[in-house]
């Protein structure tokens, strides 16, 4: 089943061209739309629901062309922006109210949904109060709700982690995690940073200066993603030369070493090296593969 | 998909299958929003004061008129001169309650989130429209229906003035409308709300200011056919003039004298022009608005 799809998406603008001849297919599940800022992610969200009008090429959300049926689409869509977007004057639950009767929903169902969901994104005894008090954690919560409050087939989430701390975003990955497969509600998720897609998409889409550089499922990133950031508190240059003598590859990355995992046994290498070398260890971790990383590598893949 | 089985704890994620309406649906709520937003209604306390304080004030000819009629058996006021008396009323209302109708979606950007539902740009745009219409509407309605339930109930000698307030709610859709548009429109300009409330304000007393003084001007220099002219610089008296005085043949607000013969005309053909020009410039404003 084909969510949605992009054929030869075209998008120029007087100075720039945004999209560049992009062809995407997305199946349902969670998926990652991984570019740098300026990419092109907005403009084929605004594409995909049917606000903009490409220069070139088609596009289909489940099944409908953008072009021609856009208020279809809107329907049963759901759209989270990256910018804020909620009055302060109002209360979330006046606000997630208003907005599920936007979309269509008769008073009452529009009362229960929001009751519904504001419940799911973890909003309590706060939805009754002004969202001008909120905090970023909280807003973004109201911007997720709205987004899913007439229970959409597929919702578009733009940079839903942008400004939330570490617990944050971990809460709002589990949140996308459960939307995806939970609630079974398609979800096309855009950030900047492919370490944190990893965690609960499906298939990743890179897209650099509106050109697609990959489409894969996310066990093909993973396998590319082998490698351990380590930092070590002094001795850094001791610990690289150590482990270049014993066949690893290492790469300085600031304060820390990025070290290519080529096989299991590196981990035990790494072990002992840090261990005799009598390093006091700081941090050992998975990579997160960064956008950049992508492009360094061959796009062969 | 499968709905999970065997969990206690959660009644977890329910799907919804009930009706979708369609966007007329959806702009009659944003229409409702709105209008309930311009009173400040599931607002702050705060944002209710200046709204209710105004209609307060809007209500008091009626209240002083009722009394006269009771105590000294005198008639009250003119229900067709209501709006012009009490235009500095109506115009701080607009002013004050317009940027609020529009400004918030726009600095707080809103908007995107409105046109992300099946709403076009025209809905939204109609829905505004509406509700302000609908607010000065019942601002000026509600005093002239007040006063003539009280004129009803006194029953002075002498027939009950049932064409001349029907005449006056006829005018009070022609001013809603127009002040409507005129409001929205300037306000929609600007996301801050003060400039907006400020720029209202402004035009309405530039009007009123160069209407006034051009007649005095013209008066004073014996051209009193120009003079009358001047009259329909002010919005308030172009409504006057096409709607009480052109359709229904009511007589002018206090002592004005509009141009004869096709001052109504052109007082009609005034309106529509600056209701036309007020919504081609607030679907531009939008157009441009949403492409960013």
């Amino acid at each position: 089943m084909t969510i949605l799809a992009t054929e030869g998406l075209t998008r120029r603008f007087p100075r720039v061209t945004a999209l560049d001849q992009l062809t995407v297919t997305v199946g349902p599940g969670v998926t990652g739309l991984v570019g740098a800022n300026g990419a092109g992610k907005s403009t084929l969200i605004k594409i995909l629901l049917g606000l903009l009008e490409p220069s070139a090429g088609r596009a289909q959300v489940l099944g409908m062309d953008t072009a021609t049926k856009g208020a279809e689409i809107r329907r049963i869509v759901g759209y989270m922006p990256e910018h804020d977007c909620l009055p302060p004057d109002l209360s979330a639950t006046e606000f997630t109210v208003h907005m599920a009767q936007m979309s269509g929903l008769p008073r009452t169902a529009a009362r229960e949904r929001a009751a519904d969901v504001l419940r799911h994104v973890g909003l309590y005894e706060e939805r009754y109060r002004a969202m001008g008090g909120y905090s970023t954690g909280m807003k973004q919560r109201v911007k997720l709700a709205q987004a899913l409050v007439h229970d959409p087939r597929l919702v578009l989430l733009d940079e839903p982690t942008n400004g939330l701390d570490p617990q944050g975003r971990d809460e709002m990955l589990a949140l996308i995690r459960r939307i995806g497969s939970e609630f079974g509600i398609s979800v096309l998720v855009t950030s900047h940073l492919l370490g944190e897609l990893e965690r609960v998409c499906d298939h990743v889409i890179v897209i650099d200066g509106g050109k697609l550089l990959r489409s894969s499922a996310i066990g093909e990133f993973t396998q590319q993603t082998q490698t351990v950031t380590v930092e070590v508190e002094e001795g850094q240059d001791a610990l690289a030369a150590r482990l270049g003598e014993l066949g690893e590859t290492v790469t300085p990355h600031g304060r820390m070493l990025l070290v290519h995992v080529r096989a299991p046994e590196t981990f035990d290498v790494l072990r002992d090296a840090v261990c005799e070398l009598d390093l006091c260890l700081v941090r050992l971790e998975q990579g997160r593969q960064r956008i950049e990383d992508v492009f360094r590598e061959p796009v062969n893949v | 998909m499968s709905e999970p089985t065997g969990v206690i704890h959660d009644i977890g994620y329910r799907h919804y299958d009930g009706a979708r309406l369609g966007r007329g649906h959806a702009t009659a709520a944003l229409a409702v929003h709105s209008l309930r937003g311009i009173f400040g209604l599931g607002r702050t306390a705060r944002s209710k004061i200046i709204p209710f304080v105004l209609v307060g004030v809007m209500l008091l000819p009626a209240v002083v008129s009722i009394a006269i009629m009771a105590l000294i058996k005198q008639e009250g006021m003119r229900y067709t001169e209501y709006a012009v008396i009490m235009q500095a009323v109506l115009a701080i209302f607009l002013a004050s309650q317009s940027p609020y109708a529009v400004a918030p979606d726009l600095r707080f950007r809103v908007l995107p989130l409105y046109l992300s539902r099946p709403v076009t740009l025209w809905d939204y745009v109609g829905a505004k429209l509406a509700a302000m219409t609908a607010a000065m509407f019942l601002l000026l309605a509600v005093p002239l229906t007040v006063l003539f339930v009280g004129e009803v109930v006194i029953d002075l000698p002498g027939d009950t003035h049932t064409v001349e307030y029907l005449t006056s709610m006829a005018g009070a859709a022609g001013y809603a409308l127009l002040l409507a548009c005129l409001g929205i429109a300037v306000a929609s300009f600007t996301p801050r709300r003060g400039l907006g409330v400020a720029s209202v304000i402004a035009l309405y007393l530039l009007a009123s200011a160069v209407s006034t003084v051009l007649f005095g001007v013209l008066e004073s220099m014996g051209d009193d056919a120009a003079a009358a002219w001047a009259w329909l610089i002010n919005p308030f008296f172009v409504v006057d003039a096409a709607v009480h005085v052109g359709i229904f043949g009511a007589t002018p607000a206090s002592n004005v004298i509009y141009p004869p013969g096709a001052g109504s005309l052109v007082a009609g053909v005034i309106m529509i022009a600056l209701i036309g020009l007020s919504v081609t410039a607030l679907i531009a404003r939008y157009r441009k608005a949403a492409s960013r």
